[in-house]
């Protein structure tokens, strides 16, 4: 849907066509996915995958390396959701992706002696190796829905991990972590759809002249994103809760690399996105300056507030999310100075992204070594911990190595990203010579001393004094982890050592490629550390650092708690948290339900209606009940009459039956006469009857005589034909025994046999032939 | 494809399943067998032959057919053109998975019979609605699923389901009533309600504002619009939960159906955004969406909390057609399919765990991640997707209503959006975090112990229950993953059919 993006940055740079950084993303989010299926015995099998994995996208990363200084890599999936997939790697993005490659190799390796003493190995992981994948997709990310797409991706899996424990505290702190998450997404959301709505694309390229009257709408929209990704206070209260409830190889990345995802986002949209093609103009350089000035000040609140903050934990790994807080605040000061002085702003835009590259190093690598404390001890309080140092030397080291370079002493890694900030922001206060840019460089610097004293607080509580009798036992460190811890040690030696070589290989042409130019960048191209000039300033940080900590540490200054009210969570979160939550869900409820009451009410008000209308209907009816009652009485009336005319009726009726009765009387007299000469003349019959009876009796006589007669000759007629009997019986036999001797000459003869049904048949035939034969030589007899 | 064709296709599409209810009606007294696979292969039969007519539609063709003429100019009429054919072959489709859902889902429940056969009527009838070729038979197909839905809604015939029908049934004939009137007024004014006429009324007047309300008042109660949703909380977590999936998933798309045939055929964009009546309903699409969502979050029963949730993502819809531009009406078109994913998974998912353990507070849902993994899992996949979270389908639907709006200068309806979003975020990820992440009830005693793996105790739903809650969730899945989906192109293709004004 979008085309890919027009070349901007460089019209000279050429464009690379490789499928590498999708496969870079690709290959972790498939594997990720697949390692949950593993079966539970195959831990080296899965451990094997997770590390071959990094490695992958290690390499693919590496490969990428040499294109860097001469273009950029693009890949377009056009066919991928409605608006596509794009990546699109340039110099900038290759630091980050080297850093999170680099780093979560390191993580993968030190999860595997870490995590053999936690629960649930196959989700941890799956999600481990998934979130590179999405990582990773945040910075090869071509466009701000690509970015998008993975940021949430990220967000989402990430939280798996926070949760890892599953208990109470962790529960707690990965809800707020999602939510807060999902809320930064939208925001983020809310911009890109602005930002595409004015200029019909969302590429990372300039676009500020374009954005017209809604480009303070994004850009805010975009800092909230992104800042709570990044921990910018007031954003950041998810923070300090999520990172120490992680298992620490996922701490150390949480802190390490994935807040930077926020950095990168608004190092993309405040130096690209905000930043116009050409020479900007001067309404243009205003704005830029006052947004730019913003973001400073974030970075400048962020970064006090959070060393302040950490300076009163007794919690381990809660210090180190506190500092984490802290020093994402250097970078978004470092990257406000870079807006603020636009074209010139070389110095800080490579400060910033120094501090990143340094910060993933220490912090990720500080939080392994708490780690591997806790996983022994199973203590993250620093007042039940000491002297750690003599039960685990190599940790000791290591992490005192990490803590020089975050407090940013002269050889190791955190002096040259601090010092160019700083030196940034003399810049800036020379060029314009402004009050407010002046107190920014004081709050710098007393924040560096304050880092200084909440890690020599730390340092002393975990390593220092004696031994707690529980912890005293030996601790024997498995080969990847002291692996892991060494590597990083190196690693902030050899960059705190040579810090030139990253300035000039990497952070000057990516300057370029933003086209700085100026006096920041000639003060870059040859930048000298060791110089009395830095050294002076880290000097008055380590001057006042000692300043503070000494009588602090004597009179427990730094074991104060704040109280509640005074937290940020206290102060703006749970009210506004509370009371809109309370506003939504009750005017929803009470709309809701008044709708609904409204309904029933108005069915009862039409009930009544209907009451009062069948009321008039019942009257009515009342009114036809009663006439029918009047009519019934008419009716009865009237069946009076009837019923008088019937008795009427019924006594003439009487008189009636009273003459008949009469007229019967002489009836029966007259029955009587006619009874009487009947009689006379049944007599008269009576006698008649007898003289025939003796008739009949003559006649019986006769009749006996006759039968006597036929009896007889019926007796005669028996036995003659019991004589014809026996002699057809004796006949009978003769014919039988010659029929016998017949079929037995029969059988003799015709081998077939002769059923009876062929027998009647054949003789059927016979006789048709036969007759057939008889009636041909009848009939031609005539003519012969 | 030939007219004729087109022709026998709609009235089969249309009578097959209402003449094939009396028959599983029938059937149920030979078998229980016989009666619910002749459910299932009816709806897919349905479903197939909706499919048949997409080489007809898909250039923008349209069909019509008059079949008889009840009055004079008052005809019951066929009609196919692209949005009758998406959303008839998205309810099939949706009809057809839960069927055979239903199949073992009703198993445990009582009048089953019944069931089964108000299911496939109400599937003929719902086609009935979007095949209507004018408003009249519009009205009569609205009238009879609405009515025989009913008997869906009291299935259980407790005490509450038989108040929930009570009022599901009195809301149901006041919009019905009101849709009657504005058939009349429009027949009054332009002379025929027939969709082929194209814009009837032509200019604003007071009858044609109350025929406008009256249709707002008609289709927005089906749809759920505030001030007409009281219905819906009630009547849809009480009906089993194959029929909610279907109600809320289906049928509530009925009423935005005909809100757009009333704005685009009765009416014209032109004439609503030129008299303002799209405020109307910008307003109350953005009270039903942040109601909906805000009480959504203090429901405790997991089908109440789904159903409050139907009733702001149908404001979505409503809010993308009072947006009225190209890509707002892509972008409600496509949420109707959306939402009709992703709601049914929601509610087959909650159905399916109902089902199983009888549990449907969501306070007694925690760790049932571990019994019922996938069920839970699709779930998880619908709700990201009505957050909005790429990659899936949901995203693409705010997405494209987003920009509808910002196309239209309306920056407020975005944060609107978001919001909703955000709280879509709080009322459902306390279900699955949960779900998945929390020890059931009656297992928290080892939390001090680190070395616990989690134990998975699976006790899945059958098969044919998962199957269709898993094709529904890849659905989520493909039509946000996928460029050029069959689901957004012909969005976009009834987006540009409906505001070229009938043709593409």
């Amino acid at each position: 849907m979008f085309a890919a993006a027009p070349e901007h940055l460089h019209s000279a740079d050429q464009l690379y066509y490789s499928s590498l950084p999708l496969w870079a993303t690709l290959i972790p989010l498939a594997a990720g996915i697949a390692i949950y299926f593993f079966k539970g015995s195959w831990e080296n099998a899965r451990k094997l995958a997770a590390l071959a994995t990094c490695l992958f996208s290690l390499g693919c990363v590496v490969w990428m390396l040499p294109l860097m200084f001469t273009g950029v890599v693009c890949f377009d999936l056009v066919n991928f959701m409605q608006l596509g997939l794009f990546f699109r790697l340039d110099l900038i993005g290759w630091v980050f992706a080297f850093l999170i490659t680099v780093v979560w190799t390191l993580a993968t390796i030190f999860s595997f002696a870490y995590m053999d003493l936690e629960h649930n190995r196959p989700r941890y992981y799956s999600v481990l190796i998934f979130t590179l994948g999405a990582t990773l997709g945040v910075v090869l990310a071509g466009d701000f829905f690509t970015l998008f797409l993975f940021f949430e991706l990220m967000t989402l899996s990430s939280f798996i991990l926070v949760i890892h424990e599953q208990d109470g505290e962790a529960m707690k702190a990965g809800i707020l972590y999602l939510y807060l998450g999902i809320a930064g997404g939208l925001c983020l959301l809310f911009g890109i759809l602005m930002l595409f709505s004015a200029t019909g694309s969302v590429d990372m390229i300039p676009a500020l002249e374009q954005l017209g009257t809604m480009r303070t709408g994004i850009f805010v929209c975009f800092m909230i994103g992104f800042g709570i990704k990044a921990g910018l206070v007031p954003l950041h209260i998810w923070l300090p809760q999520a990172h120490p409830v992680a298992p620490s190889p996922a701490s150390a990345l949480l802190s390490g690399i994935m807040i930077k995802t926020g950095a990168y986002g608004i190092l993309r949209v405040s130096l690209i996105l905000f930043s116009t093609p050409d020479q900007p103009g001067a309404a243009d350089a205003a704005y830029l300056f006052n947004t730019g000035g913003a973001v400073m000040w974030v970075g400048i609140v962020t970064m006090f507030l959070g060393a302040l903050m950490a300076l009163l934990q007794s919690n381990m790994k809660r210090i180190l999310a506190y500092s984490s807080v802290s020093q994402i605040g250097y970078i978004a000061a470092g990257l406000g100075v870079a807006m603020m002085m636009g074209i010139e702003g070389g110095m800080g835009f490579a400060g910033a992204v120094y501090h990143i590259i340094n910060h993933a190093f220490f912090k990720a690598g500080l939080f392994m070594m708490v780690g591997t404390i806790y996983i022994y001890t199973h203590e993250l309080d620093m007042s039940r911990l000491g002297g750690m140092f003599r039960k685990m030397p190599l940790v000791g080291l290591t992490f005192l190595v990490a803590a020089f370079g975050i407090a940013g002493i002269p050889g190791f890694n955190g002096y040259p990203s601090k010092t160019l900030v700083h030196d940034a922001m003399l810049i800036a206060i020379k060029d314009y010579d402004l009050f407010h840019i002046a107190l920014a460089e004081k709050i710098f610097v007393l924040t560096s001393a304050l880092t200084i004293c909440y890690f020599a607080k730390l340092f002393r509580g975990v390593f220092l004094g004696p031994v707690p009798e529980k912890l005293d036992r030996q601790y024997p460190l498995p080969l990847s982890v002291k692996f892991v811890l060494t590597g990083f040690a190196l690693v902030i030696i050899a960059i705190g050592l040579f810090p030139n070589l990253i300035l000039e290989r990497l952070l000057v042409p990516a300057s370029e490629m933003l086209r700085y130019e100026g006096y920041g960048m000639d003060h870059l191209y040859h930048f000298h550390f060791f110089e009395w000039h830095p050294l002076e300033a880290m000097l008055i940080v380590v001057v006042i650092a000692v300043l503070i900590y000494l009588p602090g540490a004597y009179r427990g200054w730094f074991n104060w708690k704040p109280p509640y009210w005074l937290s940020i969570h206290a102060l703006i979160y749970q009210p506004v948290t509370h009371y809109l939550m309370k506003f939504a869900s009750r005017t929803g409820v009470v709309l809701d339900s008044s709708v609904d009451e409204a309904y029933n009410r108005s069915g009862k008000i039409a009930r009544n209606w209907a009451g009062y209308i069948a009321n008039v209907d019942s009257g009515i009816d009342r009114f036809y009940s009663q006439s029918g009652k009047a009519a019934r009485k008419l009716a009865d009336r009237t069946s009076d009459m009837d019923s008088s005319i019937d008795s009427f009726y019924e006594k003439s009726g009487e008189v009636a039956r009273g003459l008949a009765d009469r007229s019967r009387d002489m009836d029966s007299k007259l029955d009587e006469f006619y009874e009487r000469s009947a009689k006379k003349a049944r007599e008269l019959a009576d006698r008649s009857s007898d003289l025939d009876s003796a008739l009949d009796e003559a006649y019986r006589k006769t009749g006996a005589a006759a039968q006597k007669l036929a009896r007889q000759t019926t007796d005669i007629d028996r036995a003659l034909n019991i004589v014809y009997d026996q002699a057809g019986k004796k006949t009978r036999e003769q014919v039988e025994k010659r029929l016998a001797a017949k079929d037995e000459k029969k059988s003799l003869f015709d081998r077939a046999k002769w059923t009876t049904k062929n027998l009647s048949f054949d003789t059927l035939l016979m006789v048709l032939v036969l007759g057939a034969v008889l009636f041909i030589v009848f009939y031609f007899s005539r003519y012969l | 494809m030939d007219s004729a064709r087109v022709m026998f296709l709609l009235m089969f599409i249309v009578f097959f399943p209402i003449l094939m209810a009396p028959v599983i009606f029938y059937a149920c007294r030979y078998s229980v067998r016989i009666r619910d696979s002749l459910a299932v292969v009816t709806s897919g039969i349905t479903f197939l032959a909706t499919l048949t007519l997409y080489p007809a539609v898909s250039g923008g063709e349209v069909y019509h057919y008059s079949l008889f003429e009840v009055l004079p100019n008052l005809a019951i009429s066929m009609r196919i053109d692209i949005l009758s054919f998406c959303l008839a072959s998205l309810a099939s489709l949706v009809w057809f998975l839960c069927a055979i859902y239903s199949v073992d889902y009703m198993a445990k429940e009582h009048a089953c019979s019944r069931y089964y056969t108000v299911f496939i009527f109400t599937l003929g009838s719902c086609l009935g609605i979007f095949f209507a070729g004018d408003l009249f038979t519009l009205f009569v197909f609205f009238e009879l699923m609405s009515l025989i839905a009913y008997l869906l809604v009291v299935h259980e015939e407790t005490e509450e389901a038989m108040k929930a029908g009570y009022k599901y049934l009195v809301m149901t004939i006041i919009g019905g009533l009101a849709l009657f009137f504005g058939i009349i007024i429009v027949f009054e004014l332009g002379g025929t309600v027939s969709l082929a006429a194209g814009h009837i009324i032509g200019e604003s007047s007071v009858l044609a504002l109350l025929a406008f309300i009256c249709f707002l008042i008609g289709f927005g109660m089906k749809a759920g619009m505030f001030p007409l949703h009281v219905w819906l909380p009630d009547a849809h977590p009480v009906a089993p939960s194959p029929a909610s999936a279907l109600l809320s998933g289906i049928m509530l798309k009925t009423g935005a159906y005909g809100l757009m045939r009333v704005i685009f055929h009765v009416f014209s964009p032109e004439l609503i955004k030129g008299a303002g009546w799209d405020l109307i309903l910008g307003i109350l699409a953005v009270i039903t969406i942040m109601l909906g969502s805000a009480v959504a979050l203090t429901q405790e029963d997991i089908k109440r909390r789904l159903a409050y949730s139907s009733i702001s993502q149908l404001g979505y819809v409503l809010l993308g057609l009072s947006i009225l531009n190209s890509n707002a009406i892509t972008g409600a078109t496509f949420h109707i399919f959306s939402h009709a994913f992703m709601k049914s998974v929601l509610f087959l998912a909650a159905g399916s765990i109902i089902w199983k353990t009888g549990r449907r507070k969501i306070a007694d849902l925690k760790g049932i991640g571990r019994q019922m993994p996938v069920t839970l899992g699709c779930f998880s996949l619908a709700a990201i997707a009505m957050i909005g979270i790429p990659p899936l389908n949901g995203f693409l639907s705010k997405w494209t209503l987003a920009l509808g709006a910002l196309d239209a200068g309306m920056p407020i309806y975005v944060l609107v959006l978001l919001i909703s979003s955000l709280l879509n975020a709080l009322y459902y990820l306390p279900i699955i975090i949960p779900g998945f992440f929390e020890a059931p009830p009656g297992e928290e005693q080892e939390e001090d112990d680190h070395h616990h793996e989690i134990k998975f105790d699976i006790q899945e739903a059958t098969p044919k229950m998962l199957i269709p809650v898993i094709i529904l969730a890849l659905c989520t899945v493909f039509f946000g993953l996928t460029p050029n989906n069959i689901a957004y192109a012909l969005s976009q293709l009834t987006s540009a059919f409906l505001l070229g004004g009938g043709t593409l």
